[in-house]
């Protein structure tokens, strides 16, 4: 099988309206789909179909319509938008986010969430969950959520705080919340085998159900338990995983104009001591903390950062990605890293009963677009966080930005 | 006319008839005529008349060969070749240090591949492109339409308004300083909904879906000449997953680089393509490399990498046939791509030319 098929890959001849006759000739020769058909040298297409080179070419563009997308203008795209401007975004209601955001986590691409353990991803994920069921006129996408948990961390009893503390005047009477909770549908996958057919699923449960928000928790737990890449071959397998999961949720997202939402956990990369600049640095490697002091054996302390897990070819594949992070005991940090939207910024935030509450005194905004290689952003950890507490240093620790 | 008729481009069935029934050349045929040729091989009139016409314009365009003529051959002295260059038109970046490395900015004609690790601005500086070819001539601009093909869903309509109209902005205070007839007039149809209305995009979601636009490209550009950039924003994600035959995926990529070559000669456009950085494994170290592999490196006329060093983002031109190798750093603001300060302000009181340096202080930053 070649690669991730769209749906006009597997299209078969027959509807690309080529003739009866010419579909059965090609067929003895296996070639059924378009698919087939177009990957063919202009030399091969002549043999298979008996035809001259200017009819070869002529039945090359008759395939290839029957493939070839269809063309919007630029103005077109934007007219359509502004028909429904709220739902170009789910908002987060953490309120500067949202506004450095131009309205939140935008719908039809993907977003990911990375952040070491504890940090506070789940939270924000049963936040949006909440947020997508709420109606239009609150800020929400008034529908269903499908939320894909893999480490069995989804708390209903934590969904049901956050709803009623978070919206006090919203959920007044236990009604409301009970059917909050009926549009919130929970899959619990722990293999990435289910979590790729769940995915194949979305389509007809988007539909059936109304779903407006989907939210992955987490891809790299499943990832990672099965790929160890160490191992060969198992970096290919694991990005192929990975690219497939990705092209299918971009569509799923696009079709339906939907946010999805994917978390992320942190790896380490490695500069071995060598004068290699940042951006030449592999993050594909994916090494435990304890191993960073000496792994070369060369004995020269390396520099190590953590940064999001999953390699270089994921951090391509998302259109925006959200970092939260550790600043001291109680504070964290949402960095915006990567967004085609968005300049590179930070703000402060602790976790409370109703959720992520920013802590708005200390924001920096209007910051230049400053950020570096998203693949590489460097996450400050909750022992770095500990150990600045401690030392009450502020110097030297990655991820720090400066003081405005 | 002493043609093969083994090498004439007829069906495989055809040309097996007429050997079998002892035609050599392609005289032979052209002297038989329709009639007799559907007699003497059995096929029908119809089939023998679409079959000499085949053959006629084959010979003629061996005529036209031999002799010297223009004709579908691209050929041409090298002075003459000096003279279009020069003449060639070239799409600006905003950011002048860009600008310069390329020797003037994005050449038509010529396919300009940018590399670079994820976020670090490629769409960005497509989307500028796009609106950047549509500057009417008076401001220096090459007053042509942009095609969009779109394969990791990376465009977005918003960011592409703001930087139309930072565009339109900027070329209104040029107008301001000079007060000019043909500015302002150009300025009447220069407009956002005019931009945006002549950005073409296709998004492709796998590479059967770009495979087939790119045969579709050239009756497109026919049908709007006026196109002057081709744009493919992520070439590699199609071809990166898992294609088991990787000999199929560089027949494929091969053949989608011709097209464009043609393409871009053709219509006289300039064809960008965005790719990805993947990991090569070295003996002890790993290093980000062009996605696509080795021979891919061919495709790309010039070739830019986008990488970063700390905060600060820096574009590499990495290969040119006429400038040499050199690294400038670049930011994205919220008007679009440009330089890293503003430039100083000079009093340049040149003609029309569109300059990035005359942009005044008090223009205020969003």
């Amino acid at each position: 099988m070649l690669g991730v098929q769209g749906i006009m890959a597997t299209k078969k001849l027959r509807r690309a309206k080529l003739s009866q006759e010419l579909c059965e000739r090609l067929s003895r020769y296996q070639i059924t789909t378009c698919q087939d058909f177009l990957c063919l040298s202009l030399l091969e297409l002549m043999k298979v179909t008996g035809e001259s080179y200017r009819n070869v070419q002529k039945l090359l563009r008759k395939v290839s319509l029957a493939c070839a997308p269809k063309m919007q203008t630029a103005y077109e795209m934007k007219v359509r938008r502004s028909i429904n401007p709220s739902a170009a975004f789910l908002p987060t209601s953490l309120h500067s986010l949202d506004k450095v955001l131009h309205g939140g986590i935008p719908c039809g691409s993907l977003t990911e969430l990375t952040s070491p353990p504890g940090c506070g991803k789940t939270q924000f994920c049963i936040t949006m969950s909440v947020l997508a069921t709420l109606p239009v006129s609150m800020g929400g996408l008034d529908g269903a959520v499908i939320y894909i948990d893999t480490e069995s961390a989804f708390s209903a009893e934590r969904l049901i705080e956050i709803a009623g503390n978070r919206f006090p005047t919203y959920f007044d009477s236990d009604e409301k919340l009970f059917c909050m909770t009926r549009s919130i549908h929970l899959y619990r996958e722990l293999t990435c085998d289910s979590v790729l057919k769940r995915i194949k699923s979305l389509e007809e449960e988007i539909i059936s159900k109304k779903i407006k928000l989907i939210i992955i928790d987490s891809v790299a737990s499943v990832v990672r338990k099965e790929f160890d890449t160490k191992l060969q071959g198992n970096l290919a397998e694991r990005s192929n995983f990975l690219a497939r999961g990705a092209s299918l949720l971009k569509y799923v997202a696009e079709e339906f104009s939907i946010p999805v939402i994917l978390t992320n956990q942190i790896t380490t990369s490695l500069s071995n001591g060598l004068a290699i600049p940042a951006d030449l640095v592999s993050p594909a490697h994916d090494l435990s903390l304890s191993e960073v002091t000496g792994a070369s054996g060369s004995g020269k302390k390396e520099s190590a950062c953590v940064t999001a897990a999953l390699g270089n070819t994921w951090s391509h594949s998302v259109n925006t990605r959200l970092i939260l992070q550790y600043h001291d005991l109680l504070t964290r940090q949402i960095v915006i890293a990567k967004s085609p939207v968005a300049p590179f910024s930070t703000f402060f935030y602790t976790v409370e009963k109703s959720g992520l509450v920013l802590q708005d005194g200390k924001n920096l905004s209007n910051l230049p677009w400053e950020g570096t290689n998203p693949a590489l952003q460097t996450i400050q950890v909750r022992n770095t966080a500990l150990g600045n507490a401690l030392l009450k240093t502020t110097d030297e620790t990655p991820g720090d930005t400066p003081s405005p | 006319m002493q043609r093969d008729v083994g090498s004439l481009p007829l069906s495989p069935a055809l040309r097996a008839r007429l050997l079998a029934a002892g035609f050599q050349t392609a005289q032979e045929l052209l002297e038989t005529g329709p009639c007799g040729l559907s007699k003497e091989i059995g096929i029908s009139r119809e089939e023998a008349l679409e079959a000499l016409q085949v053959v006629r314009q084959e010979c003629a365009g061996d005529a036209a060969k031999t002799a010297g003529g223009s004709g579908s051959t691209r050929k041409c002295t090298a002075l003459e070749l000096l003279e279009e260059e020069q003449t060639q038109g070239f799409i600006i970046t905003f950011c002048s240090a860009l600008d310069n490395i390329l020797g003037g900015g994005v050449q038509l004609t010529k396919i300009t591949e940018i590399c670079g690790a994820p976020g670090v601005g490629k769409t960005q500086l497509c989307m500028q492109l796009a609106v950047d070819v549509q500057i009417p001539e008076c401001f220096g601009g090459v007053a042509g339409e942009a095609v969009f093909i779109d394969t990791e869903g990376s465009f977005m309509v918003d960011r592409a308004a703001d930087i139309a109209t930072a565009c339109v902005r900027h070329c209104q205070l040029i107008a301001e300083a000079h007060q000019e007839e043909d500015h302002l007039q150009a300025l009447e149809t220069f407009s956002l909904e005019s931009i945006l209305s002549h950005i073409y995009y296709f998004r492709c979601r796998d590479y059967i879906e770009l495979l087939a636009q790119v045969y579709l490209l050239p009756d497109f550009l026919s049908e709007h000449s006026k196109v002057r950039l081709v744009v493919i924003d992520g070439i590699a994600f199609p071809f990166r997953h898992d294609f088991e035959d990787l000999s199929l995926r560089t027949r494929l990529l091969n053949g989608l680089a011709q097209q464009l070559i043609i393409i871009a000669n053709d219509h006289k456009s300039a064809v960008v393509l965005t790719n990805q950085m993947t990991t090569r494994f070295g003996q002890n170290q790993s290093m980000l490399v062009p996605a696509l592999g080795e021979s891919w490196g061919h495709a790309a006329t010039v070739r830019l990498i986008f990488h970063w060093d700390n905060t600060q983002r820096l574009a590499t031109l990495y290969k040119s046939p006429s400038q040499k190798e050199s690294t400038i750093p670049y930011n994205i603001t919220p008007q679009g791509f440009r330089d890293v300060q503003p430039p100083p302000v000079t009093q340049n009181a040149e003609g029309t030319e569109m300059n990035p340096r005359k942009r005044p202080r008090r223009e205020e930053e969003k």
